[in-house]
């Protein structure tokens, strides 16, 4: 009785969160916004302008105009001071010229980009109440020659940092909630198997290295489990554990293949895919177990869930994007509760797979393949606008949008 | 058990033999290194890893000593698209790796792999559906399931690298891998 009345609950809160993904959304509308650029040090004057232009359009919030007709209206100065600068910026409105933010910035000038990613997160905070995701980072799988390598990189793409030299297979990272510790997948033994890098030390353990397949690994929301896919006894099934690998604890019992867990943002219920009855489809269960619960129908195909978690004070819904497979193609869809089905977001002819929300629950970072290269788009689902991200060597792909 | 105790010995030569160096795999295309001790790599932090499996697990141990695989003794088993079906046309290809097992203690690694048409994650659930479809036919054919380890590869490693179905087809299959 008392699981019966739990699991009601859990229905009801699902559904009503999920009842909301076709909930029109302020934020769509742009702010008109001058960059009027900064007096000092010329060329790092420049540098920042530059990077500060491309954080602000990135953030889907503004419009960049000149100072004779925009709202908002941003000044400021650059000073070196040997290997240091020093920024200032005010952000004005042009109705009243009256400062809404006016900020002394200072670091040292190898980290200038960094330092531009906090202005604008800071503009973004003023004028929209949102929080911006210039200083969040992405995790991506990124392959030269034979081998597959995890990298990080800052959310513009900039600044990439190479995290495994393993010459191997590493692949699907995810991090943790805290942005300590990204978990991903490595054939390091010669067989897939869960590892763990933390990012402060470098250290890497095993957190699954059982028989047959280890992989999937997603943190939940708290950063205390871990829902994954294992083979070990039996067809591909989902589990979790604590985020120090003991703890196992099986959940689903299918004769199909269960794979891509990823957390509701409550941390109550588990998005994945099963063909246990036909083509990759995408199911909901209860963290603890349970009888599934189908979520898509069509298209035929539907894989690679991720589940935003808009922060709190946002407008947005949380919402489930996937990768369906139409006409031979990957394209990128957004599931919707109410209708029942998948609308496509990013479906233009090229493929476009691996769907990883923003921490704002706005933007998505998603591979995208073409003339058989693979490269990181970002795209923001409001303004249903796609960025290229600057190409690295090789091929990236699988990408993880940090916390 | 004898195998236990030939895996043992195994694992210490192999030990002994990649301290601080490369292993490299028998087909050439892919070079495996040991864990290194700095840069991450903390070998103690490594052992600290929960118990790998018990006695009732269904699916075999890994064998360790990647030295001594022999890839290409046998036929891969092919699949068909987004399929897991052993086809009959594929059987005798099976009856020969259950045959070469016979009289011996040699372990047996089935890899299983994909074509490019599915997406990553998927297709890796989809390549140790494969795998333990071919496992469970030789273990219909009487090879003992501890002899037997699965390893899905997803899409990563095609056997032919083009992009229209002929080369499809022979990615969607499952390689055979014998270890001591």
């Amino acid at each position: 009785m008392r699981i019966l009345k739990g699991w009601l609950v859990w229905w009801a809160v699902t559904t009503v969160a999920m009842a909301q993904v076709t909930v029109t959304v302020p934020g769509a509308q742009k702010r008109s916004f001058a960059v009027t650029g900064f007096v000092g040090d010329a060329t790092l004057a420049v540098r920042v302008t530059e990077v500060l232009k491309n954080d602000l359009q990135l953030s889907g919030y503004f419009s960049l105009g000149t100072a004779a007709e925009a709202e908002f209206i941003q000044q400021g100065t650059v000073r070196a001071n040997g290997n240091h600068c020093q920024v200032e910026c005010v952000v004005l409105t042009r109705a009243t010229r009256r400062a809404v933010l006016s900020k002394v910035y200072s670091g040292s000038q190898q980290d200038l980009r960094r330092l531009v990613h906090r202005i604008s997160d800071d503009i973004v905070q003023t004028i929209t109440g949102q929080r911006g995701i210039a200083q969040t980072q992405i995790a991506f799988v990124w392959r030269r020659g034979g081998a597959k390598e995890l990298a990080v990189m800052d959310y513009d793409g900039h600044n990439v940092r190479q995290l495994t030299y393993d010459k191997s297979i590493s692949v699907r990272p995810r991090w943790s909630p805290d942005g300590r510790k990204i978990i991903y997948t490595s054939y390091k033994s010669g067989f897939p198997d869960v590892l763990e890098v933390d990012l402060y030390t470098g250290q890497r353990r095993r957190l699954a290295g059982y028989p047959g397949l280890n992989t999937g690994a997603a943190f939940s929301p708290d950063g205390l489990r871990i829902a994954l896919t294992l083979s070990k006894d039996g067809n591909p099934e989902l589990y979790t554990m604590d985020a120090d690998g003991r703890g196992l604890q099986r959940l689903t019992r299918t004769r199909g293949a269960e794979s891509s867990p990823v957390w509701s943002p409550d941390g109550q219920s588990i998005a994945y895919v099963s063909d246990d009855r036909g083509t990759p489809q995408i199911y909901l269960i209860h963290h603890s177990g349970g009888e599934p619960q189908r979520l898509t129908v069509s298209p035929s195909y539907n894989t690679e869930p991720d589940w935003s978690r808009p922060p709190a004070g946002s407008n947005l819904p949380p919402m489930l994007a996937l990768t369906s497979r139409v006409g031979g193609r990957f394209q990128i869809g957004v599931y919707d509760r109410e209708q029942g089905s998948v609308r496509p977001v990013v479906a233009d002819g090229a493929d476009n797979e691996d769907p990883s929300w923003a921490p704002n629950g706005r933007h998505l970072v998603f591979t995208k393949t073409q003339q058989r290269r693979s490269r990181l788009y970002l795209l923001d689902v409001l303004a249903n606008q796609q960025v290229q991200l600057p190409a690295v060597d090789g091929d990236a792909s699988e990408p993880s949008w940090g916390p | 058990m004898k195998s236990k105790e030939l895996a043992r010995i195994t694992m210490m030569v192999v030990a002994v033999l990649v301290v601080g160096s490369v292993t490299g795999c028998k087909n050439g295309r892919w070079i495996w290194q040991k864990a290194p001790t700095t840069a991450g790599g903390s070998t103690t932090s490594e052992t600290s890893v929960p118990p790998l499996g018990g006695t009732d697990i269904v699916a075999g141990a890994r064998p360790m000593a990647m030295g001594d695989w022999q890839r290409g003794e046998f036929q891969p088993v092919y699949f068909d698209y987004d399929s897991a079906r052993i086809k009959p046309s594929e059987l005798v290809k099976l009856q020969a790796v259950a045959a070469a097992l016979r009289g011996n203690t040699k372990r047996l690694i089935i890899e299983g792999h994909c074509d490019e048409r599915g997406t990553a994650e998927y297709n890796r659930a989809l390549g140790e559906r494969r795998a333990q479809a071919a496992r469970d036919e030789l273990v219909q054919l009487g090879v003992d399931p501890s002899r037997i380890t699965t390893a899905s590869f997803g899409k990563e490693r095609p056997a032919d690298f083009g992009h229209d179905e002929a080369a499809w087809a022979k990615n969607r299959r499952c390689e055979f891998v014998l270890a001591n």
